[in-house]
Protein backbone atom coordinates (compact mmCIF):
# COMPACT_ATOMS: atom_id res chain seq x y z
CA UNK A 1 0.00 0.00 0.00
CA UNK A 2 3.00 2.32 0.45
CA UNK A 3 3.30 2.68 -3.34
CA UNK A 4 -0.32 3.79 -3.56
CA UNK A 5 0.24 6.11 -0.61
CA UNK A 6 3.06 7.71 -2.54
CA UNK A 7 0.77 8.29 -5.48
CA UNK A 8 -2.00 9.72 -3.34
CA UNK A 9 0.37 12.02 -1.45
CA UNK A 10 1.68 13.23 -4.78
CA UNK A 11 -1.82 13.92 -6.08
CA UNK A 12 -2.84 15.77 -2.94
CA UNK A 13 0.35 17.77 -2.81
CA UNK A 14 0.29 18.66 -6.49
CA UNK A 15 -3.46 18.86 -7.08
CA UNK A 16 -3.18 22.40 -8.35
CA UNK A 17 -0.52 21.91 -11.07
CA UNK A 18 -2.12 18.62 -12.16
CA UNK A 19 -5.52 20.33 -12.40
CA UNK A 20 -4.00 23.17 -14.42
CA UNK A 21 -2.34 20.83 -16.90
CA UNK A 22 -5.64 18.92 -17.19
CA UNK A 23 -7.56 22.16 -17.83
CA UNK A 24 -5.06 23.13 -20.54
CA UNK A 25 -5.43 19.73 -22.17
CA UNK A 26 -9.22 19.58 -22.01
CA UNK A 27 -9.45 23.07 -23.51
CA UNK A 28 -7.71 21.99 -26.68
CA UNK A 29 -8.38 18.25 -26.93
CA UNK A 30 -10.37 17.32 -30.04
CA UNK A 31 -12.60 14.99 -28.01
CA UNK A 32 -13.64 17.60 -25.48
CA UNK A 33 -14.87 20.38 -27.75
CA UNK A 34 -17.48 21.64 -25.28
CA UNK A 35 -14.72 22.58 -22.84
CA UNK A 36 -12.73 24.63 -25.33
CA UNK A 37 -14.41 27.91 -24.48
CA UNK A 38 -14.52 27.40 -20.74
CA UNK A 39 -12.11 29.56 -18.79
CA UNK A 40 -9.41 27.83 -16.76
CA UNK A 41 -10.77 29.43 -13.58
CA UNK A 42 -13.93 27.42 -14.06
CA UNK A 43 -12.25 24.17 -15.00
CA UNK A 44 -9.43 23.98 -12.48
CA UNK A 45 -11.66 23.79 -9.35
CA UNK A 46 -13.51 20.90 -10.98
CA UNK A 47 -10.34 18.87 -11.26
CA UNK A 48 -9.05 19.97 -7.86
CA UNK A 49 -12.22 18.71 -6.22
CA UNK A 50 -11.75 15.37 -7.92
CA UNK A 51 -8.10 15.14 -6.89
CA UNK A 52 -9.02 16.14 -3.32
CA UNK A 53 -11.54 13.31 -3.17
CA UNK A 54 -9.16 10.84 -4.71
CA UNK A 55 -7.82 9.47 -1.39
CA UNK A 56 -11.31 8.84 -0.04
CA UNK A 57 -12.38 6.95 -3.15
CA UNK A 58 -9.09 5.14 -3.51
CA UNK A 59 -8.89 3.72 0.00
CA UNK A 60 -12.50 2.93 0.69
CA UNK A 61 -13.63 -0.65 1.35
CA UNK A 62 -16.76 0.09 -0.64
CA UNK A 63 -15.50 1.77 -3.81
CA UNK A 64 -18.85 1.52 -5.59
CA UNK A 65 -20.85 3.24 -2.86
CA UNK A 66 -18.24 5.92 -2.19
CA UNK A 67 -17.74 6.88 -5.81
CA UNK A 68 -21.44 6.71 -6.72
CA UNK A 69 -22.32 9.93 -4.92
CA UNK A 70 -19.31 11.85 -6.16
CA UNK A 71 -19.66 10.90 -9.80
CA UNK A 72 -23.42 11.28 -9.87
CA UNK A 73 -22.94 14.85 -8.68
CA UNK A 74 -20.16 15.37 -11.19
CA UNK A 75 -22.48 14.09 -13.93
CA UNK A 76 -25.24 16.48 -12.82
CA UNK A 77 -22.88 19.45 -13.01
CA UNK A 78 -21.63 18.48 -16.45
CA UNK A 79 -25.15 17.87 -17.67
CA UNK A 80 -26.27 21.27 -16.41
CA UNK A 81 -23.28 22.82 -18.20
CA UNK A 82 -24.61 21.18 -21.43
CA UNK A 83 -21.60 18.91 -21.85
CA UNK A 84 -22.42 15.80 -23.91
CA UNK A 85 -21.88 12.55 -22.03
CA UNK A 86 -19.02 11.26 -24.18
CA UNK A 87 -17.12 14.50 -23.67
CA UNK A 88 -17.75 14.53 -19.92
CA UNK A 89 -16.46 10.96 -19.70
CA UNK A 90 -13.42 11.76 -21.80
CA UNK A 91 -12.64 14.78 -19.65
CA UNK A 92 -12.70 12.48 -16.64
CA UNK A 93 -10.44 10.00 -18.42
CA UNK A 94 -8.04 12.88 -19.02
CA UNK A 95 -8.11 13.66 -15.29
CA UNK A 96 -6.87 10.14 -14.66
CA UNK A 97 -4.27 10.35 -17.41
CA UNK A 98 -2.90 13.56 -15.98
CA UNK A 99 -2.32 11.87 -12.66
CA UNK A 100 -0.22 9.30 -14.47
CA UNK A 101 1.56 11.79 -16.63
CA UNK A 102 2.48 13.69 -13.50
CA UNK A 103 3.34 10.52 -11.57
CA UNK A 104 5.57 9.39 -14.40
CA UNK A 105 7.10 12.80 -14.53
CA UNK A 106 7.83 12.66 -10.84
CA UNK A 107 9.25 9.13 -11.23
CA UNK A 108 7.61 7.82 -8.09
CA UNK A 109 7.67 4.20 -9.16
CA UNK A 110 11.32 3.78 -9.83
CA UNK A 111 12.51 0.56 -8.22
CA UNK A 112 11.41 -2.97 -9.14
CA UNK A 113 9.39 -3.27 -5.93
CA UNK A 114 7.76 0.03 -6.65
CA UNK A 115 6.80 -1.25 -10.09
CA UNK A 116 4.73 -3.89 -8.32
CA UNK A 117 3.03 -1.15 -6.35
CA UNK A 118 2.50 0.69 -9.60
CA UNK A 119 0.48 -2.25 -10.90
CA UNK A 120 -1.64 -2.24 -7.73
CA UNK A 121 -2.15 1.51 -7.98
CA UNK A 122 -3.10 1.27 -11.62
CA UNK A 123 -5.59 -1.51 -11.02
CA UNK A 124 -7.20 0.31 -8.10
CA UNK A 125 -7.41 3.59 -9.99
CA UNK A 126 -8.94 1.82 -12.95
CA UNK A 127 -11.52 0.17 -10.71
CA UNK A 128 -12.55 3.59 -9.45
CA UNK A 129 -12.89 4.88 -12.99
CA UNK A 130 -14.89 1.86 -14.08
CA UNK A 131 -17.47 2.82 -11.47
CA UNK A 132 -17.17 6.47 -12.44
CA UNK A 133 -18.06 5.73 -16.07
CA UNK A 134 -20.97 3.53 -15.07
CA UNK A 135 -22.43 5.98 -12.56
CA UNK A 136 -21.94 8.94 -14.84
CA UNK A 137 -23.61 7.34 -17.84
CA UNK A 138 -26.48 6.12 -15.66
CA UNK A 139 -26.98 9.54 -14.08
CA UNK A 140 -26.87 11.27 -17.45
CA UNK A 141 -29.55 8.98 -18.78
CA UNK A 142 -31.69 9.60 -15.70
CA UNK A 143 -31.32 13.33 -16.25
CA UNK A 144 -32.17 13.04 -19.96
CA UNK A 145 -35.25 11.03 -19.04
CA UNK A 146 -36.23 13.60 -16.41
CA UNK A 147 -35.83 16.48 -18.85
CA UNK A 148 -37.83 14.59 -21.42
CA UNK A 149 -40.62 14.01 -18.94
CA UNK A 150 -40.63 17.72 -18.12
CA UNK A 151 -40.78 18.66 -21.78
CA UNK A 152 -43.63 16.25 -22.34
CA UNK A 153 -45.50 17.20 -19.17
CA UNK A 154 -48.34 19.04 -20.92
CA UNK A 155 -48.63 16.42 -23.62
CA UNK A 156 -48.67 13.67 -21.00
CA UNK A 157 -51.49 15.46 -19.23
CA UNK A 158 -53.53 15.43 -22.44
CA UNK A 159 -52.58 11.81 -23.00
CA UNK A 160 -53.73 10.99 -19.47
CA UNK A 161 -50.46 9.23 -19.01
CA UNK A 162 -47.51 9.34 -16.68
CA UNK A 163 -47.48 10.66 -14.03
CA UNK A 164 -51.26 11.02 -13.96
CA UNK A 165 -51.88 8.28 -16.47
CA UNK A 166 -52.07 5.26 -14.22
CA UNK A 167 -55.08 6.67 -12.46
CA UNK A 168 -56.76 8.48 -15.36
CA UNK A 169 -56.37 6.04 -18.24
CA UNK A 170 -59.72 4.29 -17.56
CA UNK A 171 -61.41 7.67 -17.94
CA UNK A 172 -60.40 7.84 -21.61
CA UNK A 173 -63.29 5.64 -22.67
CA UNK A 174 -65.75 7.63 -20.58
CA UNK A 175 -64.51 10.96 -21.95
CA UNK A 176 -64.54 9.67 -25.53
CA UNK A 177 -68.07 8.25 -25.13
CA UNK A 178 -69.28 11.61 -23.84
CA UNK A 179 -67.57 13.45 -26.71
CA UNK A 180 -69.04 11.06 -29.28
CA UNK A 181 -72.52 11.42 -27.82
CA UNK A 182 -72.08 15.19 -27.80
CA UNK A 183 -71.00 15.10 -31.47
CA UNK A 184 -74.01 12.95 -32.44
CA UNK A 185 -76.42 15.25 -30.61
CA UNK A 186 -74.84 18.32 -32.14
CA UNK A 187 -75.11 16.82 -35.62
CA UNK A 188 -78.72 15.86 -35.01
CA UNK A 189 -79.54 19.32 -33.65
CA UNK A 190 -77.98 21.18 -36.59
CA UNK A 191 -79.12 18.81 -39.34
CA UNK A 192 -82.57 17.79 -38.08
CA UNK A 193 -83.70 20.75 -35.98
CA UNK A 194 -81.91 23.72 -37.56
CA UNK A 195 -81.75 22.23 -41.06
CA UNK A 196 -78.30 23.80 -41.36
CA UNK A 197 -74.84 22.65 -42.34
CA UNK A 198 -72.83 25.35 -40.55
CA UNK A 199 -69.30 24.83 -39.30
CA UNK A 200 -70.19 23.06 -36.03
CA UNK A 201 -68.14 20.09 -37.29
CA UNK A 202 -64.93 21.89 -36.24
CA UNK A 203 -65.77 20.70 -32.74
CA UNK A 204 -65.43 17.11 -34.01
CA UNK A 205 -61.69 17.61 -34.16
CA UNK A 206 -61.57 17.39 -30.37
CA UNK A 207 -62.58 13.68 -30.24
CA UNK A 208 -60.64 12.99 -33.49
CA UNK A 209 -57.39 14.41 -32.08
CA UNK A 210 -57.85 12.90 -28.62
CA UNK A 211 -58.59 9.45 -30.09
CA UNK A 212 -55.43 9.68 -32.22
CA UNK A 213 -53.38 10.67 -29.18
CA UNK A 214 -54.82 8.01 -26.90
CA UNK A 215 -55.26 5.00 -29.16
CA UNK A 216 -52.97 5.90 -32.05
CA UNK A 217 -53.88 4.04 -35.28
CA UNK A 218 -56.87 2.40 -33.62
CA UNK A 219 -58.06 5.91 -32.81
CA UNK A 220 -58.55 6.60 -36.53
CA UNK A 221 -61.70 4.46 -36.20
CA UNK A 222 -63.26 7.34 -34.21
CA UNK A 223 -62.56 9.72 -37.09
CA UNK A 224 -64.17 7.23 -39.49
CA UNK A 225 -67.22 6.79 -37.23
CA UNK A 226 -67.73 10.56 -36.97
CA UNK A 227 -67.26 11.03 -40.72
CA UNK A 228 -69.71 8.26 -41.60
CA UNK A 229 -72.23 9.57 -39.08
CA UNK A 230 -71.94 13.07 -40.52
CA UNK A 231 -72.52 11.84 -44.08
CA UNK A 232 -75.43 9.55 -43.08
CA UNK A 233 -77.02 12.35 -41.07
CA UNK A 234 -76.64 14.69 -44.04
CA UNK A 235 -78.26 12.16 -46.40
CA UNK A 236 -81.07 11.56 -43.93
CA UNK A 237 -81.89 15.10 -42.84
CA UNK A 238 -80.45 17.35 -45.55
CA UNK A 239 -81.18 15.21 -48.57
CA UNK A 240 -81.72 18.08 -50.97
CA UNK A 241 -78.45 19.94 -50.34
CA UNK A 242 -75.02 19.14 -51.85
CA UNK A 243 -73.03 16.52 -49.94
CA UNK A 244 -69.58 17.70 -51.08
CA UNK A 245 -68.80 19.83 -48.00
CA UNK A 246 -69.51 17.02 -45.56
CA UNK A 247 -67.52 14.53 -47.63
CA UNK A 248 -64.55 16.92 -47.50
CA UNK A 249 -65.06 17.27 -43.73
CA UNK A 250 -65.19 13.49 -43.26
CA UNK A 251 -62.00 13.05 -45.29
CA UNK A 252 -60.32 15.75 -43.20
CA UNK A 253 -61.30 13.91 -40.01
CA UNK A 254 -59.49 10.84 -41.36
CA UNK A 255 -56.44 12.84 -42.45
CA UNK A 256 -56.11 14.68 -39.14
CA UNK A 257 -56.82 11.51 -37.13
CA UNK A 258 -54.13 9.61 -39.06
CA UNK A 259 -51.53 12.38 -38.73
CA UNK A 260 -52.15 12.68 -35.00
CA UNK A 261 -52.02 8.88 -34.62
CA UNK A 262 -48.63 8.71 -36.34
CA UNK A 263 -47.31 11.61 -34.27
CA UNK A 264 -48.52 9.95 -31.10
CA UNK A 265 -46.89 6.68 -32.12
CA UNK A 266 -43.65 8.54 -32.78
CA UNK A 267 -43.71 10.13 -29.35
CA UNK A 268 -44.44 6.80 -27.68
CA UNK A 269 -41.60 5.12 -29.58
CA UNK A 270 -39.22 7.90 -28.62
CA UNK A 271 -40.29 7.62 -25.00
CA UNK A 272 -39.69 3.89 -25.07
CA UNK A 273 -36.25 4.47 -26.54
CA UNK A 274 -35.40 6.83 -23.73
CA UNK A 275 -36.97 4.71 -21.02
CA UNK A 276 -35.10 1.69 -22.34
CA UNK A 277 -31.80 3.30 -23.06
CA UNK A 278 -32.08 5.62 -20.12
CA UNK A 279 -32.67 2.74 -17.91
CA UNK B 1 6.10 -5.41 -26.27
CA UNK B 2 6.99 -8.98 -25.27
CA UNK B 3 4.68 -8.99 -22.29
CA UNK B 4 1.94 -7.51 -24.41
CA UNK B 5 2.42 -10.41 -26.80
CA UNK B 6 2.17 -12.84 -23.93
CA UNK B 7 -1.13 -11.29 -22.93
CA UNK B 8 -2.44 -11.28 -26.50
CA UNK B 9 -1.47 -14.91 -27.00
CA UNK B 10 -3.24 -15.81 -23.78
CA UNK B 11 -6.39 -13.98 -24.83
CA UNK B 12 -6.39 -15.55 -28.28
CA UNK B 13 -5.72 -19.10 -27.21
CA UNK B 14 -8.22 -18.97 -24.35
CA UNK B 15 -10.83 -16.71 -25.94
CA UNK B 16 -13.59 -19.26 -25.46
CA UNK B 17 -12.84 -19.90 -21.74
CA UNK B 18 -12.48 -16.18 -20.96
CA UNK B 19 -15.70 -15.47 -22.86
CA UNK B 20 -17.55 -18.14 -20.85
CA UNK B 21 -16.31 -16.67 -17.58
CA UNK B 22 -17.38 -13.23 -18.75
CA UNK B 23 -20.82 -14.53 -19.69
CA UNK B 24 -21.17 -16.08 -16.24
CA UNK B 25 -20.14 -12.82 -14.62
CA UNK B 26 -22.33 -10.55 -16.73
CA UNK B 27 -25.35 -12.79 -16.13
CA UNK B 28 -25.23 -12.24 -12.39
CA UNK B 29 -23.54 -8.87 -11.98
CA UNK B 30 -25.89 -6.31 -10.38
CA UNK B 31 -24.63 -3.62 -12.78
CA UNK B 32 -25.72 -5.57 -15.85
CA UNK B 33 -29.33 -6.70 -15.22
CA UNK B 34 -30.13 -6.60 -18.95
CA UNK B 35 -27.83 -9.58 -19.53
CA UNK B 36 -29.26 -11.69 -16.69
CA UNK B 37 -31.89 -13.34 -18.81
CA UNK B 38 -29.68 -13.99 -21.84
CA UNK B 39 -28.43 -17.50 -22.60
CA UNK B 40 -24.74 -18.37 -22.87
CA UNK B 41 -25.16 -19.14 -26.57
CA UNK B 42 -26.03 -15.51 -27.19
CA UNK B 43 -23.44 -13.98 -24.89
CA UNK B 44 -20.33 -16.09 -25.44
CA UNK B 45 -19.92 -15.43 -29.20
CA UNK B 46 -20.12 -11.69 -28.54
CA UNK B 47 -17.16 -11.86 -26.16
CA UNK B 48 -15.26 -14.34 -28.33
CA UNK B 49 -15.41 -11.88 -31.24
CA UNK B 50 -14.01 -9.17 -28.99
CA UNK B 51 -11.19 -11.36 -27.66
CA UNK B 52 -10.31 -12.44 -31.18
CA UNK B 53 -10.17 -8.78 -32.24
CA UNK B 54 -8.05 -7.97 -29.22
CA UNK B 55 -4.72 -8.50 -31.03
CA UNK B 56 -5.63 -6.09 -33.82
CA UNK B 57 -6.82 -3.44 -31.41
CA UNK B 58 -3.89 -3.91 -29.07
CA UNK B 59 -1.12 -3.92 -31.67
CA UNK B 60 -2.58 -1.25 -33.89
CA UNK B 61 -0.15 1.67 -34.44
CA UNK B 62 -3.18 3.94 -34.78
CA UNK B 63 -5.38 2.73 -31.91
CA UNK B 64 -7.95 5.52 -32.26
CA UNK B 65 -8.86 4.81 -35.87
CA UNK B 66 -8.79 1.06 -35.38
CA UNK B 67 -11.03 1.05 -32.34
CA UNK B 68 -13.54 3.63 -33.56
CA UNK B 69 -15.12 1.37 -36.18
CA UNK B 70 -15.19 -1.69 -33.97
CA UNK B 71 -16.67 -0.01 -30.88
CA UNK B 72 -19.14 2.06 -32.88
CA UNK B 73 -20.44 -1.24 -34.24
CA UNK B 74 -20.54 -2.70 -30.72
CA UNK B 75 -22.56 0.35 -29.63
CA UNK B 76 -24.93 0.02 -32.56
CA UNK B 77 -25.59 -3.67 -31.91
CA UNK B 78 -26.12 -3.07 -28.19
CA UNK B 79 -28.40 -0.15 -28.91
CA UNK B 80 -30.51 -2.13 -31.38
CA UNK B 81 -30.87 -4.91 -28.85
CA UNK B 82 -32.09 -2.36 -26.30
CA UNK B 83 -29.13 -2.57 -23.90
CA UNK B 84 -28.99 0.54 -21.71
CA UNK B 85 -25.79 2.54 -22.27
CA UNK B 86 -24.32 2.11 -18.81
CA UNK B 87 -24.86 -1.63 -18.98
CA UNK B 88 -23.25 -1.89 -22.42
CA UNK B 89 -20.26 0.01 -21.03
CA UNK B 90 -20.05 -2.06 -17.88
CA UNK B 91 -20.30 -5.31 -19.85
CA UNK B 92 -17.30 -4.16 -21.87
CA UNK B 93 -15.44 -3.21 -18.70
CA UNK B 94 -16.12 -6.72 -17.44
CA UNK B 95 -14.65 -8.13 -20.67
CA UNK B 96 -11.45 -6.28 -19.88
CA UNK B 97 -11.46 -7.36 -16.23
CA UNK B 98 -11.99 -10.94 -17.25
CA UNK B 99 -8.77 -10.81 -19.26
CA UNK B 100 -6.89 -9.61 -16.22
CA UNK B 101 -8.48 -12.12 -13.90
CA UNK B 102 -7.53 -14.87 -16.32
CA UNK B 103 -3.99 -13.52 -16.72
CA UNK B 104 -3.62 -13.35 -12.94
CA UNK B 105 -4.97 -16.86 -12.59
CA UNK B 106 -2.44 -18.06 -15.17
CA UNK B 107 0.32 -16.23 -13.23
CA UNK B 108 1.27 -14.41 -16.39
CA UNK B 109 3.16 -11.62 -14.69
CA UNK B 110 5.31 -13.37 -12.14
CA UNK B 111 8.83 -11.96 -12.00
CA UNK B 112 9.83 -8.40 -11.13
CA UNK B 113 10.72 -7.71 -14.76
CA UNK B 114 7.38 -9.05 -15.83
CA UNK B 115 5.68 -6.78 -13.30
CA UNK B 116 7.38 -3.88 -14.98
CA UNK B 117 6.12 -5.00 -18.35
CA UNK B 118 2.70 -5.62 -16.86
CA UNK B 119 2.39 -1.88 -16.24
CA UNK B 120 2.94 -1.34 -19.94
CA UNK B 121 0.36 -3.97 -20.83
CA UNK B 122 -2.23 -2.50 -18.48
CA UNK B 123 -1.61 1.01 -19.75
CA UNK B 124 -2.06 -0.06 -23.36
CA UNK B 125 -5.22 -2.02 -22.60
CA UNK B 126 -6.63 0.91 -20.64
CA UNK B 127 -5.86 3.27 -23.50
CA UNK B 128 -7.86 1.03 -25.81
CA UNK B 129 -10.76 0.98 -23.37
CA UNK B 130 -10.66 4.73 -22.89
CA UNK B 131 -11.33 5.08 -26.60
CA UNK B 132 -13.94 2.33 -26.43
CA UNK B 133 -15.93 4.14 -23.73
CA UNK B 134 -15.69 7.40 -25.63
CA UNK B 135 -16.79 5.93 -28.95
CA UNK B 136 -19.60 3.86 -27.47
CA UNK B 137 -21.14 6.73 -25.50
CA UNK B 138 -20.76 9.01 -28.52
CA UNK B 139 -22.44 6.50 -30.83
CA UNK B 140 -25.31 5.97 -28.39
CA UNK B 141 -25.89 9.72 -28.32
CA UNK B 142 -25.90 9.88 -32.12
CA UNK B 143 -28.32 6.95 -32.40
CA UNK B 144 -30.69 8.52 -29.92
CA UNK B 145 -30.64 11.72 -31.94
CA UNK B 146 -31.35 9.82 -35.13
CA UNK B 147 -34.28 7.98 -33.65
CA UNK B 148 -36.08 11.03 -32.48
CA UNK B 149 -35.83 14.78 -32.16
CA UNK B 150 -32.62 16.05 -30.68
CA UNK B 151 -32.25 14.44 -27.30
CA UNK B 152 -31.59 16.73 -24.39
CA UNK B 153 -27.85 17.10 -23.95
CA UNK B 154 -26.55 14.07 -25.79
Amino acid sequence: MSGSLKLITLIEKHADPIAHSWAKDVRKNARTASYHDMPEEKLVPLAIRFYDNFRKMFYTDKPAETSREFFARYAEEQYTAKIPLHEAIYALILMRRHIWLYAEFQVIFITAVEQKYAVDSLVRTILMFDYAITFMSRRYQELIRGELNDRLALLNMIRLESPLGTRLTPYRTAIMTALLLGSFLLTYYYHAVMGSNVIFTHLFYIPVVLAGIWWKRKGVVMAAVLGIFLILSHLFFLGGTPLTDDIVRAVMFLVIGTVVAFLSEGITTAEEIYRLKAM
Amino acid sequence: MYMGMKLIDLVETHAEQIARQWAKNVRKNPFTPYYHGLPDEQLVPQAVVFYEKFRNLFMEPKPVEASEGYFARYAEESYRRGVPLHEALYALILMRRQIWLYAEFQVLFFTAVEQNLAVESITRTILMFDYAVYFISKKYGELMKLEWFEAPNT
